[in-house]
């Protein structure tokens, strides 16, 4: 925050340049196939330089190329890397590895792998760092506790002394960093760095790296296949395809007017998903639409094996869905939003309270009992290829379902099968291929084949894109919502992913450790997030939207540190501790859902009482 | 699968040298063919071993303690056997103290050493496969305790569990197989286990349950076939591992009575025979069971392969 950026590359020398940058992998057949094929990028200083790509396409080997590493059966064929004025691929080894480190440094994706788990942290950290400068043990140990600080990790001198598995992944991404940027390097490259991460500690730590990068005048080139990441924090943006770079643009001229098809294509399925619902009217329809599904006073608590603690998954959770509805259902990870649907479909039973599905009472009856009801309520899971039998044929997948809950003939369940491939476009001639013969996008589609096979009226939907391409969720986002119109069925959308919920939902729900923290029209909550946290869930997720860039903001709200354990739970509001418009009152003032005058519930005091308007004006 | 695959796996194939990965194709492959001719010679001779073999193998000859004749001399021996120029065939394996052919016995060994092993090997596996889908799957007091019981059975060592065994209900080939069941079922009992409790987290087992299977249909349908592989493995091992166990009681005098023929019996009888320099009622009966085991062995390695590839 404290450097002032233009958008544009700082002038000055460039830090890095690579000329035809080639690399090769040499199959088991003999065959070389090319990796990465005359990859050139010049980065200035203080550059911000973003790749992104299909999966495969070469952006991560040719980022790690430019350290001149690349992985056993590769090599770099040709081409050049210029790094301060030096050449990089033509240098020794032991000269090569001074610089890697000292002046380069690396963020790996999967963070809980890179770090050494016997090790405590400081160690590591003054280890790199005594390997490139001459210091003692006692420095390098008190420099680790100065980078811990200043990538915002509280209470650096205890943290230091931490070994892996005692930090949480937001926090080992901070170690990963600290580390990388201990000897203060001219060039950081992050391969994917927060993929995997909550939406709140993914801007916690791509803020952390901007400011770092700023504070040191260092450059960052960032692997990414996110296009928010992508229109959020770079200033540049280089477009891979086979290995080839096919575009590179300034960010802003990147999104306005992108060159190739391929750039406009990933742009316009962005776009098409947006456009496709904001002019949708099944809002009038909704509001006098019989409610199906009744949740109330929901529990659930896993015990603890040896201990007489709880973790407490779910905490009292109320809400209705109406015939047709689509109901998004958002929180970062140990919100209770995935056990919440796992009750729904009895995947899980409930520790209090009731379910019911038009006049049904589900929440009570026996598990055997259900058996008939899960003809009209079915569940897509996240993972599709995990969510087959794996030697099952599609074929067998699909006339499960029909076999369990209809008295078609042999003959009226194929028909129906290919009634249903054909539903969810796929070629009926998939019918006896294995799931691991498909793609991931054909298998999700599948799994929805099987989840629709009943003519359901609700259907859970557990983060069913989180496992796709961005091109592929797309597709399968459009799939859904033609379904949803087409069959009629409503849905309960369960998802970290903002920019989906937005498109698809007509209302959404914001879970935090168990408990429902605001209800909402999707238009009301995301245009104007009342909760603390909900705004903080909201400013921190990262829309593909350049005309408001995070980086770009004159305050970026943001949560502090991390979810609390829902083993034992805070005592006053769950979001004490953590949230930017605390007051002390909270600290012991247990929150309750009240409902506004415009239909909204929220839970938090300040705003259902309206001392937010009041005194949060400063 | 269960995460966006990130692309920097895609790129880089696979870093196995291609060099090793075509040599242990290419040993796999020779050692496999051997080990499926092993398997099969061995089934073929438990059906008709006593049947081709050129003596009787419980009648003594007359002929005792006579050498197996010189390597050099089997080509032209087995010319004139098969054309009928000797008035008795040769014996190929020499004979024991008592005027016993050894190849005849050796060839006729498998129908109790192959009977009672591959029995007790395959009841084992259904056994312990049911019951260890029945522990996994439904996890209460009833399959807990029947875990603790297998955990005492296995906790005794296998060879002194049989000997006791076949002490007390007496040295019959049924006895055989009932003592290897008791002590290989409590193995396959924990490998089916494990592997049903691992599949059951999977997310096609839950999807079954939404979809509106019942309990044991899943467990039938969806987990067993998923969870069998371990015990495929195991079983060739264990097939191995009861030769050995069905030779070594018979060696100790608590297996197959004599005069039955056997490779433990015929190692233990030439055994004494050893010190005079008699090697041969020993150390053929010693290799048959050392090739038969091995067969097993890569028989076993190829299907653990097999489905770790699918």
């Amino acid at each position: 925050m404290s450097a002032v950026r233009t958008e544009e590359a700082d002038s000055g020398a460039p830090i890095l340049e690579a000329q035809g940058l080639t690399v090769r992998f040499q199959g088991e057949d003999g065959a070389e196939t090319l990796a990465v094929d005359g990859f050139s990028l010049t980065i200035r200083p203080g550059e911000f330089v973003g790749i992104m790509g299909e999966p495969g396409c070469g952006k991560s080997t040719a980022a790690i190329a430019l350290m001149g590493l690349v992985r056993p059966p590769g090599r770099i064929a040709a081409g050049s890397v210029h790094f301060l004025g030096r050449e990089l691929l033509t240098l020794a080894d032991g000269e090569l590895a001074a610089i890697r480190g000292r002046d380069i440094g690396l963020i790996v994706q999967n963070p809980r792998t890179s770090l050494h788990p016997m090790l405590s942290v400081g160690n590591q950290i003054s280890r790199v760092y005594r390997a490139h400068n001459k210091v003692s043990k006692k420095e390098a140990w008190q420099h680790a506790i100065d980078m811990l600080r200043m990538v915002g990790m509280n209470d650096p001198e205890r943290r230091v002394k931490a070994h892996a598995h005692e930090l949480s992944s937001g926090m080992t991404q901070r170690v990963l960093i600290a580390m990388a940027m201990s000897s203060r390097p001219k060039l950081l490259i992050a391969d994917e760095p927060t993929s995997g991460l909550d939406v709140t500690i993914q801007a916690q730590f791509l803020d952390q790296m901007w400011e770092t990068a700023n504070q040191t005048g260092s450059a960052v080139l960032l692997v990414t296949q996110d296009l928010g990441i992508i229109a959020n924090y770079c200033d540049r943006v280089l477009i891979m395809e086979q290995g080839r770079i096919i575009e590179e643009a300034p960010v802003r001229q990147f999104f306005q007017a992108p060159e190739q098809d391929y750039s406009r294509r990933i742009l316009a399925t962005q776009r098409q998903v947006g456009g496709d619902t904001s002019g949708e009217a099944h809002h009038g329809e909704l509001t006098d639409a019989e409610t199906i599904i009744r949740v109330a006073g929901l529990y659930k608590q896993f015990p603890i094996r040896g201990s007489d603690q709880k973790v407490h998954a779910v905490d009292d959770v109320s809400f209705d869905i109406r015939h047709g509805e689509a109901l998004g259902l958002v929180g970062e990870s140990g919100s209770g939003k995935t056990t919440v649907g796992r009750c729904l479909v009895r995947l899980e039973e409930p520790t209090a309270g009731e379910i019911l599905f038009h006049d049904a009472a589900l929440g009570s009856i026996r598990r055997a009992a259900f058996v008939p009801y899960r003809k009209a309520i079915q569940i897509v899971f996240q993972d599709p290829f995990d969510s087959m039998n794996p030697r099952w044929t599609v074929e067998k997948v699909l006339t499960e379902p029909l076999d369990l809950h209809t008295d078609l003939t042999a003959e009226e369940k194929r028909a129906r099968v290919v009634e249903l491939l054909e539903m969810t476009g796929l070629d009926a001639a998939l019918v006896s291929d294995q799931p691991r013969q498909l793609s991931a996008g054909q298998q999700q589609r599948v799994v929805i084949a099987r989840a629709i096979a009943t003519n359901p009226e609700f259907i859970v939907l557990d983060e069913p894109t989180s496992a796709l391409s961005p091109e592929t969720r797309v597709e399968i986002i459009q799939l859904l919502m033609q379904l949803s119109r087409r069959l009629g069925f409503a849905y309960l959308f369960i998802s970290h992913d903002l920019t989906t919920v937005k498109v698809i939902c007509h209302r959404v729900i914001v879970m935090y450790l168990g408990q429902i923290v605001e209800v909402g029209d999707k238009d009301a909550v995301f245009g104007e997030p009342r909760h603390p946290y909900s705004k903080a869930l909201l400013a921190s997720h990262l829309f593909p939207d350049i005309s408001d860039r995070r980086v770009d903001r004159a305050e970026r709200v943001t949560l502090e540190g991390e979810i609390p354990s829902p083993v034992s739970l805070p005592q006053g509001c769950y979001l004490y501790g953590r949230c930017p418009s605390q007051k002390a009152a909270c600290a012991a003032m247990p929150q309750q859902l009240s409902a506004m005058p415009d239909g909204r519930e929220i839970r938090c005091w300040r705003v259902t009482e309206g001392d937010f308007s009041a005194t949060d004006q400063d | 699968m269960s995460i966006a695959e990130p692309d920097g796996r895609q790129d880089a194939p696979a870093p196995k040298a291609r060099r090793f990965a075509r040599m242990d194709r290419f040993g796999g492959n020779k050692f496999l063919v051997f080990g499926l001719f092993v398997v099969a010679l061995s089934i073929f001779l438990a059906a008709f071993g006593a049947t081709i073999s050129p003596y009787d193998p419980i009648e003594a000859t007359g002929d005792i303690s006579v050498p197996p004749p010189p390597l050099v001399e089997w080509p032209n021996l087995f010319y004139l056997a098969l054309s009928g120029q000797l008035e008795q065939p040769p014996h190929w394996f020499g004979t024991d103290q008592s005027g016993l052919d050894v190849f005849s016995r050796v060839i006729s060994a498998p129908r109790a050493d192959m009977s009672i092993a591959l029995g007790g090997a395959l009841i084992s596996l259904f056994l312990g496969t049911f019951l260890g889908l029945i522990a996994g799957f439904y996890r209460n007091w009833a399959t807990e305790l029947m875990m603790r019981v297998s955990d005492v059975l296995q906790a005794f060592p296998v060879f002194i569990t049989a000997m006791i065994l076949v002490a007390l209900a007496g040295r019959e080939t049924g006895n055989l197989v009932l003592a290897l069941v008791l002590v290989y079922t409590p193995i396959f009992i924990r490998l089916t286990r494990a592997e049903v409790m691992s599949q059951s987290a999977r997310g096609y087992v839950q999807a079954a349950w939404a979809v509106g299977n019942g309990g044991f249909k899943i467990a039938v349908k969806h987990v067993l076939p998923n969870s069998l592989v371990p015990s495929l493995v195991q079983l060739s091992v264990t097939v191995g591992f009861a030769i050995i166990l069905t030779a070594g009681l018979s060696f100790v005098g608590a297996g197959v009575r004599p005069p039955t023929p056997e490779w433990g019996i015929m190692i233990s009888v030439g055994a004494t025979q050893l010190i005079l320099g008699e090697w041969w009622p020993s150390i053929f009966p010693g290799l048959a069971i050392t090739i038969t085991v091995f067969g097993y062995a890569v028989v076993g390695h190829a299907i653990e392969q097999k489905f770790r590839e699918a």
